[in-house]
């Protein structure tokens, strides 16, 4: 059956940062210099082959995207400026919105100002719902224990809420992905022994980002790592040992949230200078939303530590204050961009790498019996 | 008669012949033939100090005949003619012998290509005993030209001549200068107006005091030779009037081409359905100020598919050199006459060949243009939408850089159709006594050294007669051949090779079966003495006529029995 071109999907893609698609003509240097690219998945010139035709089922239920750190090769090797690179991190973007079962990440994606809006929005609600719930219950002078403006206790349990919506939401938007990837878009059972098989790929890849290093240079894999890391050790930290973050400074897991804020700000700084000189070809092109994520990330970061500061000068007036501020930068955060923008890669990345295991092992059970050893594999259609 | 006295020389040519034939061997065996005064081997008989070693011996040894056993006649017969002639004897008193093309560029036996070498040298020394002088015969040039076409290549030809100071007439069938130019509305790649580069051209054409333009009209009739030519023009239709006579020294062809007939491809359904439209009907709404469909509609999906008729086995195998500069440029058109409208580029391999087309192909992409490659022989289908799919038809096609078969909604279909040669090529080619290739395209003198003479000298091809070819090709042919005919022309008189048939009127029965028989046209039969006899001017000695003469009446000068009988002898001797 054929497939309808949708001439006018690179149009939309434009609001997702694609923007030199046109120029490729197809002689393939991006795939052949691409580290991670084979047999089974060539790209990116099949990705921007499909988005230049407006094959939006293929697009959609393709996991190339996923599979590409963007190292930025690709776009260096390009004759003709084609951004090869780029394009396959407006297709991340694009399929971010996809995946996405509300449509909120769509809207954000495709204009800026309206995921400003939303993140301003509940920035002020959660301000004044704290600046309220703390007056009522506690007093702004008091920082810990009875009375606090904000007593970690409560804080706590709002932590854990606001963790079952986002974990909610990931679910759902990575079940979709799971549907449209697994289900629509191979063509071939996975049977559950090829799940189990390969469901150690998930935490691996999330823990290493082992392919990641795969793509030659490392000092783009240890920043992302060390970001990474950070962001999993705070997040933690926070949700299951709030109290404990919040005691004496040689206490080890107080030391880890040291170190965990130390790597957030130093690989968020990196980030924005990178963005910021755009030697680096993964640099050059800066999305809004990959600055509202740097923006968001540092000044989290900057207030939680300016929060503790504070505490510690035995300032608790100015803490207080400075908490509320932070909270209004984590609820959104977490709320609106874990689930909807650049943060949700954490969860699709390592999934679309053991989907993609899944797929070409379940092709290769239909096509072709098991090779002898030493016979070189089929290449896949 | 007593022996010539003849020189043989043995030529090395570095190592090329010498790694093979043991070029000392063959010149000893030549030294003990009847005549030969004289062998010598050299490495390079071609070099300077080869060419006057001949003219030394020729003096001092007092020469009569040369033989150099080298390359190809075709490389160096004129270079040892001219050494002769130097020396003082007569430069057709001169045989070679193609001891290493046909020799040792061609054997890997050593002993065998000696041998043959020696009997090739043998063969070439018998032939120069029996060899006759001649000399080369001096024609009238008339410096006026006929041209036939009006469109690019004839009008810019008719300029340079005329403004040599030579007077041209212009022959054009239709009603209007500018040929097939005419019909076109913007150029590839720069997006400049046909029209301009028209204008200026047919005006100075119009107006110049040396160029008669005769419009409706045609040659019916061409004879003579290089020089000394008489056409006959007639008016289209026919007035019934006289035809009028005009002596030309020479003759520029520039007939173009006619466009290929979409019709004969039912993939692409043109003629039934309304919206497929050949690539000058679509120059025709440009040129009008409108793209729009059948039903005045404005289209929102244009799509263009390439090599219609073109590159295609069972059409035409070329390719029509202009098609996918020409789709480009209707990329560009639509996207400014209709900014919103979506442009799809059907096309096989895209070829940007010329100055300037990469940066346009380059620059058609960032319009987006969608291109959409489709495999030769495995041609798009075009069919009616339906009434829910939104637009007016589907083309169905196995793209190739995706490997996906898809379904790309169209509204107007424009089909870049190919060149073809005219369907009155094969009388053209008659009428002035040229060749065609198996497509009907005028065949050129040597296809890369001289691209704008044929084989029947005075007769010059220009523009897209001889091939498919772009603006800037047909112009620069034009030129070309206008700068070749006036420089013939400069001296007034051209020389005629002396090499030629002569039909001995003793002999001639009039039987006539020369007359058809000549490839050049270059016998005549004079209905008074009842005698044909050949045109030296015309002749190209190919011998056609005098291996046919039944009276053996017809005599090759420089292929006379007596030489070849020679040559045979030799060789097998």
């Amino acid at each position: 059956m054929a497939i309808r071109v949708n001439p006018s999907l690179i149009d939309d893609l434009e609001r997702y940062g694609a923007e030199d698609v046109q120029k490729c003509y197809h002689c393939g240097n991006c795939s052949a210099v691409c580290p991670h690219a084979d047999e089974s998945y060539v790209f990116p010139r099949r990705s921007m082959r499909s988005l230049q035709m407006g094959l939006e089922r293929k697009l959609e239920t393709g996991l190339e995207p996923w599979l590409c750190y963007y190292c930025g090769q690709c776009s260096e090797q390009c004759p003709r400026e084609a951004e090869p690179g780029e394009t396959m991190m407006s297709l991340r973007r694009w399929l971010t919105a996809r995946y996405d079962v509300t449509g909120i990440s769509g809207l954000f994606y495709r204009s800026p100002k309206a995921e400003i809006a939303a993140m301003l929005g509940l920035a002020l609600l959660t301000g004044l719902g704290f600046a309220a719930w703390g007056s009522t219950h506690g007093q702004l002078g008091i920082y810990e224990g009875e009375g606090a403006f904000l007593n970690s206790h409560y804080v706590h349990l709002f932590d854990w809420a606001m963790a079952a919506v986002l974990t909610t939401l990931i679910v759902a938007n990575s079940a979709r992905m799971w549907w449209l990837t697994i289900v629509k878009g191979t063509p071939a059972p996975v049977p559950l022994s090829l799940y189990l098989k390969h469901a150690w790929r998930v935490p691996w890849q999330f823990f290493t980002q082992q392919r990641y290093k795969d793509c030659g240079e490392p000092r783009p894999w240890m920043l992302h790592l060390g970001l990474m890391l950070s962001y999993f050790t705070m997040f933690v930290l926070i949700m299951f040992f709030l109290g404990t973050v919040q005691s004496d400074t040689w206490n080890p897991v107080h030391v880890l949230g040291y170190l965990a804020t130390i790597g957030l700000v130093g690989a968020s700084a990196f980030m924005i200078q990178g963005r910021l000189k755009k030697t680096e070809a993964q640099h050059k092109h800066s999305h809004e939303s990959d600055w509202i994520f740097l923006a968001q990330l540092l000044y989290v970061s900057v207030t939680g530590i300016l929060q503790h500061v504070l505490h510690r000068a035995g300032l608790n007036e100015a803490a207080n204050i400075t908490y509320v501020l932070h909270m209004m930068g984590v609820v959104p955060m977490l709320v609106l961009e874990v689930p909807f923008s650049k943060w949700a890669h954490l969860a699709y990345r390592p999934l679309a790498l053991y989907f993609a295991e899944l797929r070409r092992e379940a092709i290769g059970q239909v096509e072709a019996p098991p090779l002898p050893a030493g016979a070189r594999p089929v290449k896949a259609a | 008669m007593s022996k010539p006295r003849i020189g043989v020389y043995v030529c090395q040519c570095g190592t090329n012949i010498a790694k093979m034939v043991d070029c000392e061997a063959v010149a000893k065996a030549a030294a003990a033939l009847p005549g030969v005064v004289l062998a010598k081997t050299y490495k390079y008989m071609c070099s300077n100090p080869g060419q006057e070693m001949i003219v030394q011996d020729i003096k001092e040894h007092g020469l009569e005949r040369v033989v150099v056993s080298a390359c190809s006649p075709r490389m160096h017969e004129r270079t040892f003619r001219a050494a002769l002639a130097t020396a003082g004897l007569n430069p057709y008193f001169f045989e070679m012998a193609n001891i290493r093309e046909q020799c040792s560029w061609v054997h890997d036996d050593p002993l065998a290509a000696t041998e043959k070498a020696t009997a090739l040298l043998r063969a070439a020394v018998l032939r120069v005993a029996q060899h006759e002088p001649l000399e080369k015969m001096m024609v009238d040039m008339c410096p006026d030209v006929l041209v036939i076409g009006g469109g690019i290549a004839g009008l810019t030809a008719a300029l340079d001549i005329a403004t040599a100071g030579g007077k041209v007439t212009l022959v054009e069938r239709t009603g209007a200068l500018g040929g097939n130019l005419a019909r076109i509305d913007l150029t590839a790649p720069y997006l400049t107006s046909a029209r301009d580069l028209l204008v200026e051209r047919v005006s100075r054409v119009r107006s110049h005091p040396r160029i008669a333009v005769k419009l409706d009209s045609q040659v019916s009739k061409l004879s003579g030779f290089v020089g000394n030519y008489k056409a006959e023009i007639v008016s289209v239709p026919s007035n019934g009037g006289a035809p009028l006579e005009i002596a030309i020294g020479n003759v520029v062809v520039c007939t173009g081409y006619q466009e290929f007939d979409a019709s004969r491809i039912t993939h692409y359904g043109y003629g039934k359905l309304p919206n497929v439209i050949t690539s000058f009907e679509f120059e025709a709404m440009l040129r009008a100020g409108r793209i729009q469909m059948a039903d005045g509609r404005l289209p929102k999906n244009v799509c263009l598919v390439h090599c219609v008729g073109s590159r295609s086995p069972e059409f035409h195998s070329y390719c029509s050199r202009v098609c996918c500069m020409t789709a480009l440029k209707y990329a560009h058109e639509v996207h400014s006459a209709l900014p919103e409208a979506r442009v799809c580029d059907l096309y096989v391999d895209m070829h940007a060949f010329g100055k300037g087309h990469e940066d346009f192909y380059k620059k058609t992409s960032e319009v987006k243009t969608l291109f959409l490659m489709y495999k030769k022989g495995d041609r798009p289908v075009i069919r009616k939408a339906g009434p829910d799919d939104g637009v007016d038809m589907l083309i169905e096609v196995n793209e190739q850089l995706s490997g996906e078969t898809i379904e790309i909604p169209a509204d107007l279909v424009i089909l870049m159709v190919g060149m073809e040669a005219r369907n009155d090529s094969y009388e053209v080619s008659r009428l002035v006594n040229i060749s065609q290739d198996k497509e009907g395209w005028f065949i050129e003198s040597h296809p890369k050294l001289d691209p704008v003479a044929t084989t029947t000298d005075g007769i010059y091809i220009a523009g897209t007669c001889a091939a498919p070819k772009d603006i800037p090709d047909t112009v620069a042919q034009a030129h070309a051949a206008a700068a070749r005919i006036l420089a013939k022309s400069a001296r007034g008189r051209i020389e005629v090779d002396a090499v030629f048939a002569e039909i001995d009127e003793n002999k001639c029965s009039g039987c006539r079966m020369c007359n058809e028989l000549c490839p050049y046209s270059a016998i005549e039969f004079d209905p008074v003495k009842k005698r044909s006899h050949v045109i030296s001017a015309v002749c190209k000695a190919c011998g056609c006529c005098v291996a046919a003469c039944p009276s053996g009446a017809i005599k090759g000068r420089h292929f006379t029995d007596a030489q070849i009988i020679a040559q045979i002898e030799g060789v097998l001797a």
